[in-house]
Order: structure tokens, then sequence, then C-alpha cells
């Protein structure tokens, strides 16, 4: 990043600055080196894309051992069809590590500025207050989606090794064959990547309250684990459907005989729905908030 | 080198915080606007009797459809949602909400599916034959008739006639609204929408006071005459029905093929069971049409199997059963099953009907692999003698003495019903 280029333009408003041409795809590029380039990121990744390939190994071994055909759903079906194993990882991740991983990437987005004092300098980068929070949108979200292809494409390529891949069984008991079957389970991977975008915008709203990017991370978690233990009592039944985690695991509609667009756009417009309270959040603490550090 | 931004003004704040405020409302708007217009748009219906109501219902021709239903059962039963951890499964429906995807093509062939998490419960019936898929188990159970009887049942269907004594529906519709009206008042209720479309209502009261059955309501869509819903209220709750089983969205048009066909998918385990066809002479009894020639009369007076009594009347109605092992039917043994006596079960819609029936445990033994003493354990509560399942609309009294007593009234008239 140019900031000694810019530094020069440091006394001009933050919310009015000088243009300059290319300064957001510059801003997006290096945002996107600093995000998907940060050590702590790229071990989240690996951590991430170890569950299908532990998974893989662990039911391969376990597959003369009569444990096969136990377990959640999906994860006894994987030793027939190496497919499966993309949407059994992705089913385990769901509630838990996938939101973890992208809940630390997105509070870390403004906070991590503020915690270690360049977020004062980023702000005299010639783009303005709001173009820079779509620019550090823009970053966690490149995070969530490396984090969900991430899973898949080591699934895809464990199930493949381990097991083969086949024409896919779907919940219905309907056998498609293997390209409907792969472009089904890549409507599952779309489906789960689009489904964290709620929670991205959350987790950059937390980090524009907080100097503090532990805070911005645990909250944005926090959010994720109480929306699911809401879903969960049947007496808060009346908000289930707006709830950012309820429609998560809709991403099985792709896998039954119709899948219904309805459930998928309900699902997809409850996310965007967050995006957008979310993110104007976001906008108006981010281009209105005094920033000290 | 000053790098600290000029403060905004007070009034760019207050411009700013509009936005998100904005937002708020405009997506709180766009969530509660469908179900508010939807509830909004009380047909103007013409007004029509009961009877006639009645009739054209008994007019109407069975309706190639496909739609989502959802089942709610407040029945004041335990918790038995296991979805989420075993799968999509019939036992489910017993309580909490189910979303059921359903199919028919109008006649032969139908499929349902009971939607789980990432898990799907499918029966698809075709003619003679079913088949029921269970994805967390990837088990096919398949119901046929033997060759034999399927050439048999195929030969009657081809040669069936209906008899020429055949009722018209104007003249069924009038009996059973006359013999609705013997236990309960029946009368149209106000025009509602049930899945965007414009339905009667039909509320059936029961007369009598000590039946736990409040009223049933049918809503019966205005331009098919399909029932759309059926909801039944517990005497006790006003506020919510204990039993509810409605459309949340339903096309009528044939769906597509592949749908209404099945075949075991490659590595399920398939478990065949072949039901039996009484044989000529029993079947020949029976109207060879869809339409029965005349309504079933009085249960009372109707032939029962041995080892059954009926007491009360109507809505009060005790069905005793004797001699039932219920230890070796919590078991599971298929022989206790199958010495069973025949009750069938009647509800309320021709709708809820066909799926009572579709998910049913059919030939030797329920299809569900559960653990039934544990569950028995959890439904019932110990009394004197024995053991009950209280619910909001139906109470069983098992006694030690191996009687059975089932009764839509409360656990203390079954008791009454048993000390007689």
């Amino acid at each position: 990043m140019s900031l000694v280029d810019t530094a020069a333009t440091g006394a001009a408003p933050a919310d009015a600055p000088v243009r300059y041409r290319g300064a957001t795809a510059r801003l997006v590029r290096s945002e996107l080196a600093l995000v998907l380039g940060r050590r702590r990121n790229i071990v989240l990744l690996v951590g991430l894309a170890l569950v299908p390939l532990l998974l893989g190994v662990v039911l391969y071994l376990a597959q003369d051992a009569g444990l096969a055909g136990q377990g959640p759903p999906f994860v006894a079906r994987v030793t027939g069809n190496g497919l499966f194993l993309v949407v059994a990882s992705l089913f385990l991740c769901t509630p838990f590590l996938l939101p973890l991983t992208i809940g630390i990437a997105s509070g870390d987005a403004i906070a991590g500025e503020a915690s270690t004092g360049t977020l004062r300098y980023l702000l005299v980068v010639p783009v303005g207050r709001g173009r820079l929070l779509a620019v550090k949108a823009l970053g966690a979200l490149a995070f969530a989606a490396a984090s969900v292809l991430g899973i898949a494409v080591v699934g895809l390529v464990t199930g493949a090794a381990l097991f083969g891949i086949d024409d896919l069984t779907l919940l219905s008991g309907t056998t498609v064959p293997l390209a409907d079957g792969v472009l089904r389970v890549a409507g599952v991977v779309a489906y789960v990547g689009l489904s964290m975008t709620g929670l991205v915008a959350v987790g950059l709203f937390f980090s524009t309250l907080t100097e503090v990017p532990v805070g911005a991370m645990a909250a944005t978690v926090v959010v994720a684990v109480v929306s699911s233990v809401l879903d969960q009592l049947p007496q808060v039944a009346v908000i289930h459907p707006a709830l950012l985690t309820h429609h998560w695991f809709d991403f099985a509609e792709m896998l039954r005989v119709v899948p219904s667009a309805d459930v998928l756009a309900q699902g997809l417009a409850v996310q965007a729905g967050w995006v957008v309270v979310f993110g104007t959040l976001a906008w108006a603490r981010f281009t209105t908030g005094d920033v000290s550090s | 080198m000053d790098t600290t931004p000029v403060s905004p003004t007070r009034s760019r704040i207050r411009a700013a915080w509009a936005v998100p405020t904005a937002a708020v409302v405009a997506v709180a708007g766009a969530f509660a606007a469908p179900p508010l217009l939807a509830s909004a748009g009380s047909a103007t219906l013409a007004e029509l009797t009961p009877e006639q109501l009645l009739t054209r219902v008994l007019e109407s021709e069975p309706q190639a459809l496909s739609g989502t239903v959802v089942h709610t059962a407040r029945l004041g039963l335990p918790d038995l949602s296991m979805t989420q951890v075993a799968g999509a499964d019939p036992v489910s429906l017993l309580s909490g909400s189910t979303t059921l995807r359903v199919w028919s093509d109008g006649g032969q062939r139908s499929r349902v599916s009971l939607l789980g998490t990432a898990s799907e419960y499918s029966v698809v019936a075709d003619g003679t034959q079913a088949w029921t898929y269970s994805s967390s188990d990837d088990e096919v159970v398949h119901y046929a008739l033997s060759p034999d009887d399927a050439a048999r049942a195929e030969k009657m269907r081809a040669t069936a006639r209906p008899p020429a004594d055949l009722p018209t529906p104007d003249e069924l519709g009038r009996e059973a609204l006359e013999r609705a009206q013997r236990d309960a008042t029946v009368s149209v209720d106000a025009a509602t929408t049930v899945a965007g479309r414009d339905a009667y209502q039909v509320v059936v009261t029961p007369r009598s006071s000590t039946t736990l059955v409040g009223r049933i309501v049918v809503a019966v869509d205005a331009r098919t005459w399909s029932p759309l819903r059926v909801q039944v209220w517990g005497s006790d709750d006003a506020a919510t029905p204990a039993l509810e089983l409605g459309f949340t969205d339903v096309t009528f048009a044939a769906p597509d093929d592949a749908v209404l066909t099945f075949s075991a998918p490659p590595g399920a385990s398939v478990r065949e069971i072949v039901l039996p066809l009484p044989d000529d002479a029993a079947l020949a009894g029976l109207a060879p049409s869809d339409l029965p020639t005349s309504l079933p009369d009085d249960p009372a007076d109707a032939p029962l199997p041995e080892g059954t009594r009926v007491t009360g009347t109507g809505w009060d109605t005790v069905v005793e059963l004797s001699d039932v092992d219920v230890a070796a039917l919590v078991a599971g043994d298929p022989g206790a099953v199958a010495g069973l006596p025949q009750v069938d079960k009647q509800l309320g819609s021709a709708g809820a009907q066909e799926l009572y029936e579709e998910f049913a445990p059919e030939g030797d033994g329920p299809g569900v692999d559960l653990d039934t003493v544990a569950l028995y354990e959890q439904l019932t509560t110990p009394v004197e003698g024995g053991r009950a399942l209280s619910s909001a609309l139906l109470s069983v009294l098992v006694l030690d003495d191996g009687r059975v007593l089932v009764g839509a009234v409360p656990v203390d008239a079954l008791r009454a019903a048993a000390g007689e």
C-alpha cells in the first residue's frame, strides 16, 4: 500500500479526500493480500480444510471396522460416494467452526487496524470512509468464500481419492447422474457461502464499535451461537424465521428431488436482511465515529 | 502531521444513523408484509349453506397437485422431535411442527416427503405398490401385492362397474350432514385464505360436553373444492388448534413424472413386504367404486372384530380392546401386532385420511425403528391399574388386565367406562 504517497494529503478531511485514479482498486488488492496472506488467517483456512481430510480418512479406516452407517445424516453416505464428503464436511462445519473462523476474520477487519494504530493511516488513503468500509467488507467476504471453498475443494479431492465419485442419490431416494449431482453439490456450496454473508455484516458492525479485535470476534461468534440457541426454543418460534442461523441448513434443499426455490430464496432473503441492517449500521458508525488511534 | 479527521457535525451524524433506522424499518416491513397481505385478502365468496358446500366437495374430482403442508401438533405430549439428531421420521408428527411436501397426480400415484434438517422420509405410492425411503438410514421398504394378487387387482379394476344405485353427491352430502348433525352442529364460517387461495370453512362443533374435541374446522378451496386445511381444536384451548394440517403453498397441476416414480437407489438396503389381498369372495362384498353406496352405520351397530367393544355414543365413543399384550406390542413383536383387531382410523377429512393411511404402519409391524419401550414409558403415566396416555385430543388407558381403552374423552371417562 502506498501510504507514503498518500500521507501528503493527510491534512484533507477523510470524508472529502483528494481523488486518485485507481486508489480503490489498489486498496482492494492490498486488503485481499492482507486478509488472505495473514499467517493467522492461513492457519484458520488450513484448519478448516483439514476437517474433510480428517473426516475422509476416519471414515475410510472405519468402514471395514463395522462402524460404517453410524452418525448424523450424510456422514454414513460418504463411503459410498465421495461427493457426499463435501456435503458432510459442510454439514459438520456449518454450526460452529465456519462461523468461528468467519467471525474472527470479520471482527478483525476494522478493530484490528484500530488496535495496531494503523486505522488512522488507512483513513488518509484518498478513498472515502464508506468505500474503505466496502473494501474491508470485500476482504472479509473473500475470506468467508475461501473458507467454504477450501472445505469444498479438499472434500471433493479427498472424497474422490478415497471413495470415488458416482451418481448422486438424493435425500428423496432418487438417483441423479453425476453431472447433475456435481451441480447440486456446487449449489450446496454456494448456498452455504451466501449464508455466511449476514454473519460477515454483523462482524463488520462489531468491528467498527471497538478497538479490541478480540471483543468484536467474540461478539460475532456469540451472535451466531445465541441465534442457534434461540432457534431451538419453541417459545420464541415466532422469531425463528428471521434468525441469522435459522436457514443455514436449508442447503439440504439442493438434495431433494425438487429443490424448492421458495425455501432457498427465503433463506437468502433473510441473509440479505441481516446484511442490509448490519451493513448500514456499520456504515453509520464508521462514517460518523471518531477515530483516535 | 495531523491525520485526525475533522469530527462530523451533529446533523451529519443524525443523517448517517437515519440510514440504518430506515433499513431496519424496510427489512421488518418486507418480512411482515406478506403474511399481513395474505390475511387481508379475505375473499368475498358467495354464501353457501353447509349442505351446498358438502355437495360441491363430494362432486369435485380428485385434483393433481403439488404443495407444501405444515403439520402442527400441540397435543401436550413430550417433545419427540428428533429430526435434528436422528433424521426425518414419522414419529415427529406426534409433536411440534413438521413440514411435508406432497405431490399427487389425482389418481393412483402420489409422493409424500417428510422434511427434516438435512434428511427426508419419503412415501411413494403407485397403484398397487408403495415404497418408503428414509434418508437417514438409507433404507427402502417396498410394499407390494404378490404377482397373482396384483394381476387380480388389475383385472378387478378393469372390469369394475359402478352400481346402478349409486347415490348422487347431493344425496350423499345430505346424508353425511344429517349424520354429523346428530351429534354436532355444522356451520359455514367466514371465508378465509389458505396458501394464498380463497377458502370456505366448515365448522363441526360436537354437542357433547365431555369430549376433548372442541371443534373441527376444515378449510375447502373455493375453486377446486379440495380440503386445504384441517384444524382440530381441543375443548380446553380456544386460542390455538391442537392439531393442524394445512397447505402453506399449493399448485393444482400434474407433478413431474420423476417425482412420482421410485426405484431403490444403489447401495440402499431394501426390505420387501408382501401385502395380502383378500380373496375374491371378500372383495365381492365391497362396492367396486371409490364412492361408498351409503355411509357406514352407527359404529355401535357395525360388526366389530372379536375382542372389541364400543361404549358411549357420538363424540364420547370409547373403544375397548381386550386381551392386548401391550408389553409384546411395545417390544415390537410382529405376532402381537398381527393379532390386533383392525380398527379403522377415521379422520375428519379426505386429505388427512390419505396422509394418515400413507404413514400408518402397514404390513407386519411398524416400519420405524425406535426404542419403543422407552417411548412408551415416556408417553404414558402410571395410573391405578395400568398406564394412561392423555393428550389434548385423545386419551388411551392401558390396563394391566390386557384391556386398552381409547377415546376422545378425558382419562377419567375412560376409567369410568372400564369400570362398567
